[in-house]
């Protein structure tokens, strides 16, 4: 019997989103870290102003150090609790993907509804576009999560997982970074937005989301 | 489906599990792998499952003429082996619903309760227990059921009746024997002399070269 791509996606997710509801270390891990960065760089700051552009690299910062602690994990539980075995028999290569993906990046989104506010209120940061800040955390965070969890499959069992996940991500993540900092320096009132930056995100999120699915089945059927 | 094994080798580091390995299990057979502890019964199983790729030899799986490989061969297949683990923040009835979901398998609160008694669970004493709660011998029952609901034709068997009781041990082998007699593939590594005297064919670890 085969089931459809997208009913195990939804179920892959599902099965995520209890499993984190229930076990809350995880994501707690991610949102306090964004806590405790915010509340100690605007303790240091004492109410003075930073620039656009530095404002944009903090939040971006923030924002890839509290996904690191939390985006690796996807696959990484499934290791140590011995549950991988099970999902590799009878979960499909593109549903497992994809719908670990979806989790993380629902996830990461939660997490920058968490911090950007935070981040404006306790910085004291004017947005001088609202709609393009939202864009560059969307495209920036999908981008993310299409790159985090196929280095947390690549990643799974070796034996120093999270320093290697970090190390694997970055230079993966950087072309998100760039632009993502550069939109969210506009958004900030740094000068004009490009929309060269924001074509290549989509573009760059779209190449990291299909390298990710084709990549994926050679890594889940061994042959 | 048929699987075949040609001159199959397995070595971790310098050291050889098994060498020359050439053998064919067929459909409607239970072969039993036997071996000390060590002699590589689980490793080849997994091997067969494709789930890792021997240092030498290869791995053929067919149906009919029809080459099996990646999703089109997993889907055949229903493993239970120790490593094999419930999600432990899951109920039996989620972990259960979620597997086979995955396999586009729904799974019925009839179904569901007729396969716990089919494995001697009672569904009461399962009823908003997670899976991390549950005895091991609770565990290796609820993996038997998961197996029987596949509705796989290969079934790769690990120590089957580890942890279970003298009743558990008849129902696997009953189970196997009645999966054969459907026409269905079964594989298992034993150390157990009934379940070995139970299978079809044999492939003996402990000697330096097996084949059948």
């Amino acid at each position: 019997m085969h089931a459809s791509t997208w009913a195990g996606v939804k179920l892959v997710f599902r099965k995520e989103a209890v499993s984190a509801l229930r076990f809350r270390a995880a994501w707690a891990a991610m949102f306090m870290f964004a806590l405790t960065t915010l509340a100690c760089v605007s303790l240091a700051l004492s109410g003075a102003r930073l620039a656009a552009p530095l404002a944009a690299a903090l939040l971006w910062v923030i924002l890839f150090f509290a996904s690191v602690a939390g985006a690796d994990r996807v696959f990484a539980e499934e290791d140590t609790s011995g549950t991988l075995l099970a999902l590799r028999v009878y979960g499909g290569a593109q549903a497992v993907l994809l719908g670990k993906m979806l989790y993380t990046f629902v996830l990461l989104l939660a997490l920058g509804v968490f911090t950007v506010p935070l981040f404006l209120v306790f910085l004291d940061m004017t947005v001088a576009s609202p709609l393009l800040l939202a864009m560059a955390c969307v495209l920036g965070l999908a981008g993310v999560a299409a790159a985090g969890t196929l280095i947390a499959a690549l990643t799974v069992g070796a034996a120093a997982n999270s320093g290697l996940f970090a190390v694997l991500l970055l230079p993966v993540i950087l072309p998100v970074f760039l632009p993502a900092i550069s939109l969210t320096a506009a958004a900030f009132g740094a000068g004009e937005a490009s929309l060269a930056y924001l074509g290549g995100l989509v573009l760059y999120d779209g190449i990291l989301a299909v390298g990710a699915s084709v990549l994926f089945d050679y890594l889940w059927y061994e042959e | 489906m048929e699987i075949a094994l040609q001159d199959v080798g397995q070595a971790y580091g310098e050291r050889w599990l098994f060498r020359h390995i050439t053998a064919q299990f067929r459909p409607g057979t239970i072969t039993a792998v036997t071996g000390p502890n060590g002699s590589g019964k689980s490793t080849l199983l997994r091997i067969c499952a494709r789930l890792a790729a021997p240092v030498e030899g290869k791995v053929t799986v067919t149906e009919g003429e029809r080459p099996l490989v990646k999703a089109d061969y997993r889907e055949r297949l229903a493993l239970v082996t120790p490593e094999l683990r419930f999600y432990p923040c899951l109920t039996a009835w989620e972990n259960m619903s979620f597997l086979l979901g995955l396999r586009g398998q729904e799974l019925s609160p009839a179904c569901y309760s007729e396969l716990l008694s089919r494995v001697g669970l009672q569904e009461a004493r399962l009823r908003g227990v997670l899976a991390g709660s549950l005895s091991t011998g609770q565990r290796q029952r609820l993996k038997l059921a998961v197996l029987l609901a596949s509705e796989a034709q290969g079934w790769l068997l690990d120590e089957p009746g580890a942890n279970l009781d003298a009743s558990g041990r008849a129902l696997v082998m009953g189970e196997a024997r009645k999966h054969a007699e459907r026409g269905g593939l079964v594989l298992w590594a034993t150390n157990d002399e009934r379940e070995e005297a139970a299978a079809n064919a044999c492939i003996d670890l402990g000697r330096s070269e097996a084949g059948l």
